[in-house]
């Protein structure tokens, strides 16, 4: 939070509007504020919040009567959901009353991985976290506790862990996911994508997806817009190994060899240049390192590539031709999970070098750029510094690693290791470090090593066996959170998330659980707020709502500045490079040691009898968050495993068959249903992300599928920011009879 | 006349299943039961040249629907807005119309014992609201409103874009579901899913080809032989027995 | 009258011996028996009506559609239609379950369900007389017949069996008992048995109402009795044991102070299981 606002100065300015609000919203809203509507047939009071099913953040309404949280809908007054929203979040019922959640404070009795618990208070809970963490920041210094969050919650313990004095903090998100385009597009643009990713693609002609399967990979609003497109008549170009709910759709579909698509981008950029297709005015105007550029892809062809992609080359050259004529409202989306072969920094330079020479960065169509809104925060004395350093390597090991979200496989690597100096502590607030960071052998035996591991979370995840202390949080129907303020929106907006429901069990929202914390670390004064509706008073200030109003509606929206001319006509920088000019030749890149501009790399093949293993997402869940979930666990119980029907022929196996997936470490996978299938290449196989979970505490979702996580047992680090490359590992199917 | 249709618009459906869980969560359903379908056909042709795609199905409220004769408490109804409509207190629960429907539309609900199915969402209709699943679906892909009214995206669908029915020359019972998108893809689609002949189960069928008409049949021979009896009484004259 | 004066078949009456016969009545009835007949026949006027209105739609419907839609539209709303019909079943169902458990010893214990449903071979000669001679193809004397004739038994049995047959498929299609494919069958078992006993109704309101050989028997649903001749003529077994009885009761008030002396083959009146008679 940033410190922009004196409590003196928060106080006056707010004066008596922000009294009677700061008031009134101390007390239950009045009727007026609270909207009704039906569930079915039956009148309900509809609560709006901000959806948690997975980390889009839709608007939502929950019906709520007699205290109970009936059903949860899209929010039709939230800017970007408009109403609709997923399977998911249609689901959350499902999260709220599952039988399975975490209801109590937990303390391990037996050993790490037994599962055996005791149940304790609260006090004695937090008393025994405060006291390790006293005890570890004199033994061992406070950078000795490493802090693994994710979700809108996690905002209160970064306050908590930064005050603490740990600089130890990772999210998946980073070198997990999207980490290399963040730093990708920031090295070309000036800065990177942000989540939404802003993609123009109600408005495009032409949508490129590289690896990205929308349709599948679900996220309301981006559907919406791709849906939009689609019906105004752009054009589809889907490259994947896999015939995906997008390619089925799609004019083009590239059945690109796995781990080639560097050479892809290459061959278009090739192609752009040498025929002259790329948007001349807007490189001329706007961007440096042109001829670095062209020299360096000149001996990349389209043949050169084909040999690579074994995609032909007519149809390379067509395509770029096509997204030359479409230009600039081409789309070339940045995909969001990004960490494939280790290279991904340089093909998401790639990408982004695309996007500059179709000129449609800043453009309708294209990718258009984020709003900034202004926020208050809190005056909150300084952050003390971490004399020892970051842990991770991020600025280190990894130059350009994200220190805001650091690098959890980093963490992992310095637990085992104890180098730059020893972790002791593990606190995990939403994330599930077993299912998300690959070579989960590795992240067992640093959980082995440690003093302690403390996971806060909803459900009883794999991790939680593995605990000592489990605190159990309230899910996000029945609690309030940071506002979400949109920047990367055409219209950006705020939206608040309030609880629908009082707590369930003995669960705790998030803010509580870290303010109870500060109080016993002796740093109530990182949390100068007394209760949500003040935190949200705030943050909000300089925004000068009716807050009563923006609980109501869910959401409010400020006018944004999307496209190049908005920020032209207000004289304001295009782009926030240090000279204000898309990068296409990186001379940063090239000042760390490594290439300037994006070069091919080749990938192995798999060995024989060997598949590549992809993964991927299903509509219905997100990640392995939800595959509990009653209604969700009914419309997909269990993953299967995509393998082609030449591959399946010459195994001897039959679609629907059970097998289990080794792979080439020995590593053996949960039994898995096999689809035989037309649609995807024979030298890999894809599965769906989130299944094959472990814990038993899961009644529904234990033992069901197989876990692409546990077959990780390779990952290809990118040495630019650490983001672990994770499609290079290889699996072949067994067959459940026959097992050596 | 209100005549209300439903069209889905295959070309940007993307098969998330938002509208299976919308209409769940609105009407109570079960898990593992659900009053839409989202089927997805198995991937057509030889690699690369490949085709797919996916049905969206609910009750169709069909012109000439085979399940309200199927009824045995006549329970089942057309209402005056044509929206196939069950009367749950006049429902036994007996099944013989989820056999009868020939696109799997209804189900018994184990927690009510009753049938259950798509009803276009009438009670929202009367509020003026959309349907659940057409409000919630993130493409936009569903579009729902009165055939008879020439100004509405439904009329134009299926009037004038060509929208499909999910028929056959064997099973035409005239649904009020339609399909639009590239024409290869929706034909593929219903090629892949189509409607089965209406039947009754076992017990039905029974009652319908044999006990019916021997009870009736019984019941008139009784009756014309009671009354043969009678009148033959009447030309006899009373006689009190003597003996 | 002595014992040895009770005929063991029926031999012709003269005149007088006739009309004397005719003016004594015997109890035939119990109160019990007669309410719960009507009670049965208005139930199931009711109950056929609300039925056969409700089965309106085309693959299950009996009677014309002028019928059902009177019937609707005379309850209202469908469901009341329905609710209508289960309440009086349920009713009847109540009815009948006390009837067997309070009733059960005195109504059907085995002699009383031998002697009024069981056919012997009187009945089954008397079956094959009748049929014959309604088709003019037997002049022969009827045989003797109990207190009920060979066809009122067969409506009893037949009753018998469907009744609760009919009873428990509706309490199936009620509550949806044993699942979907049971209340399906129930379905078509209700209907058909609901046929097979108003088949079986014809006959008998025929034969109660409108038969006038008959007429003794239908004011003997609503006295309790019907006179001596009539039983003497139509259920001459029964007659005879009403008359050894009655003969045995008036030796023993007769001879109140001499040793009793049960004439062979005739029970005493106490000990008598089935009185009071049905």
């Amino acid at each position: 939070m940033k410190k922009t606002v004196t409590r003196r100065g928060f106080l006056g300015s707010v004066g008596v509007v922000g009294l009677a609000g700061a008031t009134g919203l101390a007390r239950p809203l009045k009727a007026q504020a609270l909207p009704t509507g039906w569930r079915g047939t039956r009148r309900v009071k509809k609560i709006a919040t901000i959806c948690e099913m997975c980390f889009w953040r839709c608007g939502v309404l929950a019906s709520v009567a007699d205290g109970r949280v009936l059903r949860v809908e899209g929010n039709p007054d939230h800017p970007m959901t408009q109403g609709r929203l997923c399977a998911r979040g249609n689901a959350g019922t499902g999260l709220l009353y599952d039988r399975d959640r975490l209801k109590w404070p937990l303390m391990r009795i037996g050993n790490r991985g037994e599962g055996k618990f005791k149940r304790v208070t609260w006090d004695e809970a937090l008393d025994f976290l405060a006291n390790k963490l006293k005890n570890l920041k004199q033994e061992h210094g406070p950078e000795s506790v490493a802090f693994f969050p994710h979700g809108v919650s996690a905002s209160f313990f970064h306050t908590l862990l930064k005050a603490y004095g740990t600089p130890n903090s990772a999210e998946p998100a980073f070198a997990q996911c999207r980490g290399p385009r963040e730093v990708g597009y920031a090295l070309t643009f000036g800065k990177g994508l942000g989540s939404p990713e802003p993609v123009d693609l109600e408005e495009a002609k032409l949508m490129v997806l590289i690896g990205s399967h929308l349709g599948e990979n679900v996220f309301t609003s981006q559907i919406t817009a791709f849906a939009k497109g689609l019906s105004r008549g752009a054009k589809l170009l889907v490259v994947d190994p896999r015939f995906s709910t997008a390619a089925e759709k799609a004019d083009w579909w590239l059945p690109i060899r796995p781990g080639t698509d560097l050479a892809l981008l290459l061959a278009w950029i090739h192609v752009l240049i040498g025929e002259g297709l790329y948007d001349q005015d807007y490189i001329r105007k706007y961007a440096d390192g042109f001829a670095e550029l062209a020299a360096h892809v000149k001996p990349f062809t389209p043949e050169w590539a084909e040999g690579i992609t074994q995609l032909p080359a007519a149809q390379i050259r067509d395509t770029a031709r096509a997204m030359g004529q479409a230009k600039p409202a081409v789309v070339v989306h940045p995909g969001r999970h990004a960490t494939w072969y280790g290279d991904d920094t340089q093909r998401s330079r790639a990408m982004a070098i695309l996007t500059a020479l179709l000129g449609s960065w800043g453009r309708k169509g294209g990718i258009f750029l984020p709003t900034s809104i202004p926020r208050g925060g809190f005056e909150v004395p300084d952050f003390p510094e971490a004399a020892k350093g970051r842990a991770d390597g991020a600025g280190t090991t990894f130059p350009l690693g994200s220190k805001e979200l650091g690098i959890t496989n980093g963490l992992v690597a310095a637990t085992l290791t104890s180098k730059p100096y020893p972790i002791k502590a593990w606190i995990v607030y939403g994330q599930n470090v077993l299912q998300s960071i690959p070579q989960p052998e590795r992240t067992l035996k640093a959980i082995d090593s440690l003093d302690l591991l403390v996971v806060v979370d909803v459900m009883p995840v794999d991790q939680i066996l593995y605990a000592d202390l489990v605190l159990p949080e309230a899910t996000y129907l029945e609690r309030y959170d940071t506002p979400t303020i949109a920047e990367s929106a055409k219209e950006p907006y705020i939206a608040v998330r309030f609880p629908a429901c009082d707590p369930m069990y003995e669960s705790k929202p998030g803010w509580w659980i870290a303010k109870q914390m500060a109080v016993r670390l002796g740093l109530e004064a990182f949390f100068p707020w007394a209760s949500p509706e003040e935190h949200l008073a705030g943050i909000t200030e300089p925004m000068e709502l009716n807050l009563a109003e923006l609980r109501a509606r869910g959401a409010h929206k400020f006018p944004g500045h999307p496209y190049l001319e908005d920020r032209e006509a207000a004289g304001e920088p295009l782009f926030e490079t240090e000279n204000g000019k898309i990068h296409l030749y990186s001379k940063k890149l090239k000042d760390l040691g490594f290439d300037p501009l994006p070069r091919y790399t080749p990938v192995e093949d798999p060995p024989t009898g060997y598949f590549r293993l992809i993964y991927g997402r299903a509509p219905v869940h997100s990640f392995a968050r939800t595959e509990n979930n009653e209604m969700l666990h009914a419309l997909m119980p269990e993953n299967e495993v995509w393998l082609a029907t030449q591959a399946a022929q010459a195994l001897g196996m039959k679609d629907g068959q059970k097998v289990l997936l080794e792979n080439s470490d020995g590593t053996k996978s949960l039994p898995i249903r096999l689809k035989v299938t037309e649609g995807i290449r024979s030298d890999c196989v894809y599965v769906v992300h989130g299944f094959g979970q472990r814990s038993r505490m899961l009644t529904r979702a234990g033992g069901k599928g197989a876990s692409d996580t546990d077959l990780m047992s390779r990952v290809k680090v990118d040495p630019v920011m650490g983001g672990t490359g994770m499609r290079v590992n290889f699996v072949r199917p067994i067959s459940l009879l026959s097992q050596n | 006349m209100t005549r209300y249709a439903m069209v889905t618009d295959l070309r940007k459906c993307v098969a998330c299943q938002a509208c299976t869980a919308s209409c769940n969560a609105e009407w109570e359903v079960p898990a593992g039961y659900s009053r839409t379908q989202i089927k997805k056909t198995p991937i057509q042709g030889t690699f690369p040249k490949l085709l797919a795609g996916n049905l969206v199905a609910q009750c169709a409220h069909c012109d000439d629907a085979p399940c309200i004769p199927a009824c045995p408490s006549a329970a089942t109804y057309r209402d005056s807005k044509g929206i196939v409509q069950v009367d749950r207190e006049a429902c036994i629960g007996c099944g013989y119309c989820v056999e009868a429907c020939p696109y799997d539309a209804r189900f018994i609900n184990p927690t009510l014992k009753k049938v259950d199915k798509c009803d276009f969402c009438a009670p929202r209709l009367e509020r003026g609201q959309l349907p659940a699943c057409v409000t919630t679906c993130p493409a936009n892909a569903k579009f729902f409103g009165d055939l008879d009214d020439r100004s509405s995206d439904v009329f134009r669908m299926v009037f004038t874009e060509g929208a499909h029915r999910r028929e056959t020359p064997e099973v035409a019972v005239g649904p009020n579901v339609y399909y639009l998108g590239r024409a290869e893809q929706v034909e593929m689609v219903l090629a892949n899913y189509p409607p089965r002949p209406s039947r009754l189960p076992v017990a039905g069928t029974l009652w319908k080809k044999m006990a019916k008409p021997l009870v009736i049949g019984a019941v008139a021979m009784t009756f014309l032989g009671q009354a043969a009896a009678f009148f033959h009484q009447l030309r006899n004259g009373e006689k009190e027995h003597e003996d | 009258m002595k014992t040895s004066a009770i005929p063991d078949h029926a031999i012709p009456l003269s005149a007088e011996e006739a009309a004397a016969m005719e003016q004594r009545q015997i109890k035939k009835h119990h109160i019990a028996i007669m309410l719960l007949h009507w009670f049965n026949a208005l139930v199931w006027v009711l109950e056929l009506t609300t039925g056969l209105a409700l089965v309106s739609s085309p693959h299950f419907r009996v009677v014309p559609l002028w019928f059902t839609d009177l019937v609707q539209g005379l309850f209202g709303p469908r469901a009341n239609l329905l609710r209508a019909h289960l309440v009086i079943g349920f009713t009847w169902v109540i009815v009948f379950l006390s009837y067997g458990l309070f009733g059960g010893k005195t109504y059907l214990a085995k002699e009383v369900l031998q002697k009024e449903i069981a056919l012997d071979q009187d009945d089954l000669q008397w079956l094959r007389i009748r049929v014959l001679g309604i088709l003019g193809r037997s002049k022969e004397p009827l045989p003797p017949q109990g207190i009920y004739n060979a066809g009122q038994k067969l409506f009893a049995l037949m009753v018998y069996v469907m009744l609760p047959i009919i009873m428990f498929t509706g309490l199936i299609m009620a509550f949806h008992w044993f699942g979907t494919a049971v209340v399906g069958w129930a379905v078509l078992i209700h209907f058909a048995s609901v046929g097979v006993v108003v088949c079986g109704l014809i006959v008998h309101v025929y034969m109660g109402a409108v038969f006038p050989e008959e007429k003794p028997a239908f004011f003997s649903m609503v006295t309790g009795t019907v006179n001596e001749l009539f039983a003497y003529s139509h259920h001459f077994k029964w007659w005879r044991e009403v008359k050894l009885e009655d003969a045995v009761w008036m030796r023993q008030r007769r001879n109140a102070d001499r040793e009793d002396d049960p004439v062979e083959g005739v029970s005493r009146p106490d000990q008598n299981a089935s009185q009071p008679r049905s």
